[in-house]
């Protein structure tokens, strides 16, 4: 019996982060023109204002997605190229993921450039 | 004896029974739950060996003919082409859920889904853990402001 005791505490624990409630980062502010052009030049300081809202989920160190359950991918100092393409894949639904996927709506094309320019950016 | 006491004893006797039952269930399911905490994700992927992760990365893939550090770098840290993610040092459980989406299908690229396509869970965790264990440039967005 206690060792079912055992196997339950673990198990309460271990679905502990699960039972946090996710957060959903405030909706983007958006400051900047919207072209539907490529190549855009991203401007890293409006980045910064948009990328507060990153932070709700990247921002917290080890932060775990719900489900599936792994962690939020460092994304600081991450190929500027790549982020816009995932941002766009997101935005698409190319791309899968219920918060990245709604987050990315709110985004223009120059917004996602903004946004890997800041992000691209940062250093460890 | 009466029908209450008859009926008494038959749910004492199957209570006695249910719990026998669970507690004989209880090692195995003990077992199943330390199995589980030492998985790399939640997808159910045994443990990644970094070593056999580091050999990999150097292979080439059939389908491709590229291996891991061909396209990312050293470690993973130097993309071949801006459009490439830098991998080092990055969360190994999120490096084997995108492994994961590009070999079932659920994301795609032209390169990533043909290399992940024919790879193992092992295989998978292996190179998870593996890039996760290298020194990278990557941070995530605490007290950035």
């Amino acid at each position: 019996m206690t060792r079912a005791f055992t196997i339950a505490a673990c198990l309460g624990l271990a679905l502990l982060p699960q039972a946090l409630p996710a957060q959903t980062p405030s909706e983007a502010s958006s400051g900047a023109s919207a072209t539907a052009s490529t190549g855009l030049v991203g401007n890293p300081e409006n980045g910064r204002t948009l990328a507060f809202t990153c932070q709700g989920c990247h921002g917290v160190r080890g932060y775990r997605n719900v489900y599936p359950h792994y962690h939020v991918p460092l994304i600081g100092g991450q190929s500027e190229a790549y982020l816009v393409n995932a941002l766009r894949e997101y935005r698409q639904g190319t791309r899968k993921h219920p918060t990245m996927q709604s987050q990315a709506q709110s985004f223009s094309d120059q917004d996602i450039a903004d946004l890997a320019a800041f992000l691209s950016g940062l250093k460890k | 004896m009466t029908d209450m006491t008859r009926i008494s004893r038959l749910a004492l006797a199957l209570s006695g029974a249910l719990l026998l039952a669970a507690c004989g269930g209880g090692s195995h399911e003990g077992e199943a739950a330390g199995e589980a905490a030492r998985r790399s994700s939640s997808a159910g992927l045994p443990e990644g060996r970094v070593a056999e992760g580091e050999q990999l990365a150097q292979t080439k893939g059939q389908a491709t003919g590229q291996s891991c550090i061909d396209c990312h770098g050293p470690d993973g840290n130097e993309p071949l082409d801006p459009t490439y993610p830098r991998i080092g040092g990055q969360y190994a459980d999120y490096l084997a859920h995108a492994l994961l989406k590009y070999r079932d299908g659920d994301r795609e690229h032209a390169l990533m889904s043909q290399q992940a396509a024919g790879l193992s869970d092992q295989q998978i965790a292996d190179l998870a853990a593996y890039f996760a264990s290298r020194p990278g440039q990557l941070r995530d967005l605490e007290g950035v402001q």
